[in-house]
């Protein structure tokens, strides 16, 4: 493998190590805030899983993706990569959380634009309903789950103390989970652009499994977002704290498995054909924003206990992040594109 | 490894244990306490009187060991980290009450006041109001713990119960000082009227944190 491989390959795990060090704090920065668990613990944790999901269970999503633009140049897989990163860099900035699924559709369709390609239409559409779908599902499965909650605890009446060392455990199983499905839903979003492109080969692993080329790239992927986890997300969690909603343990254990629930329903393949072979509705194999489900799953539960606690100011600035990072992320690909290739001299695209 | 101790259900059982302990306390002392009263109204300050005294007093300093001990298992065990301050200072309040029942019952064996035949029933209405309010505050307490749906059902009991308590107080404290009795004598039982009612007013600020606390913590 040349090392101008790496090198174009950075602007990805860049990608990851940010996405590691944001979306950690959707999955456990409650539960970390709350001294609820160490953050050692479930850093490594949610490493771990990340990996794992990414690997087995991230080809899903990145097939959307390849629909929606099969970035075929390695030097343009780069760019487009680095321009979601810089623009999810740019509107953290301006203190408004963003997506990374948001910010690297808009880069790619600016790399069709580039390139004059055809954007398939089609599946912009599916991935922009996706987009309303997810918090909106999010918000759905943590009512039920509060509800449902709420009655098993009034039922039980279990002592608080032994509620919270249960709550404890909860949170470290859905931060599993949810880690789980971040690395399986996200990891297109870090290294899928780079799949036409791909130079790794398969890898065998023993004499029991063999990794393919795109696993040893979703794993590459992984560990940069594992990284990200271990390195940053402390510093993420500690700015942001609880300053979406003031959460009791319980209302954290909600969010986090609402979350990890509609990240895995759009990610997993296995969950996928198994609906299909019930002849169950399925859902489209899609990146989605664990932020939006997150911000999802609050609004549900706020909506659920009368809707005072919800601050639709804050909200409507999420939103406008929400429609900012695309358009952002699709007109720095557009212009860096050009000065890639005519100043830089390199093959952004293949014809 | 990984901050989950093996022992952590059996910590959280015990721990759950002696806040249960701790609330019979109070239940203890309220029942000693209104033995030791009758005992003082028709006896004064008998052997009868100091034994129910003394049941009193240790009743309140295994109490003051059980806190203690509530609050090192706490921290020890990094038990409950995000209720911990609320739970300590539930028990700390809870230790009051007791320390209030003892207090009062070991002034009536020291200052041995006289209570003349007239005020005794009133005397007495006010003495099973404030143990009613330190009851319903144990009951809300332990509420605070299982069921969050009835706290507020019991703090009103409680609430009811200390402002009947304030009224017989207040009713008490005027018969005192109109009657013809000398003027130390009306100051002393003056006195002691108002420490058998700050019992009540100390489960009513019980019962105020309680009431934040399951805010808080209401899912």
């Amino acid at each position: 493998m040349e090392l101008s491989y790496l090198f174009f390959l950075s602007s990805g795990l860049f990608l990851g190590w940010s996405l590691g060090a944001n979306d950690a704090a959707n999955i456990f920065g409650t539960a970390v805030g709350s001294k609820m668990v160490r953050f050692r613990t479930i850093a490594l944790i949610a490493a771990i899983f990340v990996v794992l999901g990414a690997v087995f269970s991230g080809s899903g999503t990145s097939e959307t993706l390849e629909n929606l633009g099969a970035v075929n140049a390695l030097a343009g897989a780069f760019m487009v990569a680095l321009s979601a990163a810089l623009s999810v860099y740019f509107i953290l900035r301006m203190g408004i959380t963003v997506s990374t699924s948001q910010a690297i559709v808009g880069a790619i369709i600016g790399w069709n634009f580039y390139a004059g390609k055809q954007t398939n239409y089609e599946t912009l559409a599916q991935i922009f309903a996706t987009w309303t779908l997810c918090p909106l599902l999010s918000g759905i499965v943590a009512v039920i789950l509060y509800f449902t909650f709420k009655k098993l605890i009034k039922c039980c009446g279990m002592h608080l103390l032994r509620l919270d060392q249960l709550t404890r455990c909860g949170l470290i199983v859905s931060a599993a989970i949810g880690a789980y499905a971040l690395g399986a839903n996200n990891i297109a979003n870090v290294v899928g652009v780079f799949v036409s492109s791909n130079p790794f080969k398969s890898l065998q692993l023993g004499s029991f499994y063999t990794l393919s080329a795109i696993q040893v790239l979703f794993f590459m992927g992984a560990i940069a977002v594992a990284v990200g986890i271990m390195t940053y997300s402390k510093k993420v969690i500690s700015r942001l704290g609880n300053n979406l909603m003031r959460m009791s343990p319980v209302l954290a254990l909600i969010v986090v498995l609402s979350q990890a629930i509609v990240l895995l329903l759009f990610s997993s393949v296995i969950l996928h054909d198994w609906l299909a072979q019930n002849h169950l509705p399925t859902l489209p194999l899609v990146p989605v924003s664990s932020t939006q489900a997150v911000i999802g799953a609050i609004i549900g539960i706020g909506l659920a206990k009368g809707g005072r606690n919800i601050d639709w100011r804050t909200i409507g600035k999420i939103i406008t992040g929400w429609v900012t990072a695309p358009i952002l992320a699709m007109i720095i690909c557009f212009v860096s594109l050009f000065f890639l290739a005519n100043v830089f001299n390199q093959t952004v695209y293949l014809p | 490894m990984f901050g989950i101790k093996s022992s952590m259900f059996s910590g959280t059982r015990e721990l759950e244990q002696k806040i249960d302990e701790m609330h019979d306390k109070v239940l203890e002392c309220s029942l000693y306490f209104k033995e030791a009263f009758e005992i003082y109204l028709k006896e004064k300050r008998s052997a009868n009187y100091r034994r129910a005294s003394k049941k009193i007093k240790n009743i309140e300093s295994k109490a003051d060991d059980l806190r203690r001990e509530i609050e090192s298992r706490l921290y020890i065990h990094n038990l409950i980290p995000d209720l911990r301050a609320d739970v300590l200072l539930l028990v700390e309040n809870i230790d009051k009450v007791i320390n209030e029942f003892d207090e009062v019952a070991h002034k009536f064996y020291i200052e041995q006041p006289e209570i003349p035949e007239k005020y005794q029933a009133k005397f007495r209405l006010l003495v099973n109001q404030v143990c009613e309010c330190a009851e319903n505050m144990v009951i809300c307490s332990r509420a605070f713990f299982r069921d969050f749906a009835t706290v507020r059902d019991y703090s009103r009991k409680v609430y009811f119960s200390e402002h009947e308590s304030d009224k017989t107080w207040a009713a008490l404290k005027q018969d005192v000082f109109d009657s013809d009795m000398e003027l130390a004598h009306k100051i002393q039982l003056s006195s002691l009227i108002g420490e058998v009612a700050d019992v009540a007013d100390k489960a009513e600020d019980c019962v105020d944190a309680i009431l934040i606390f399951t805010i808080k913590r209401d899912i």
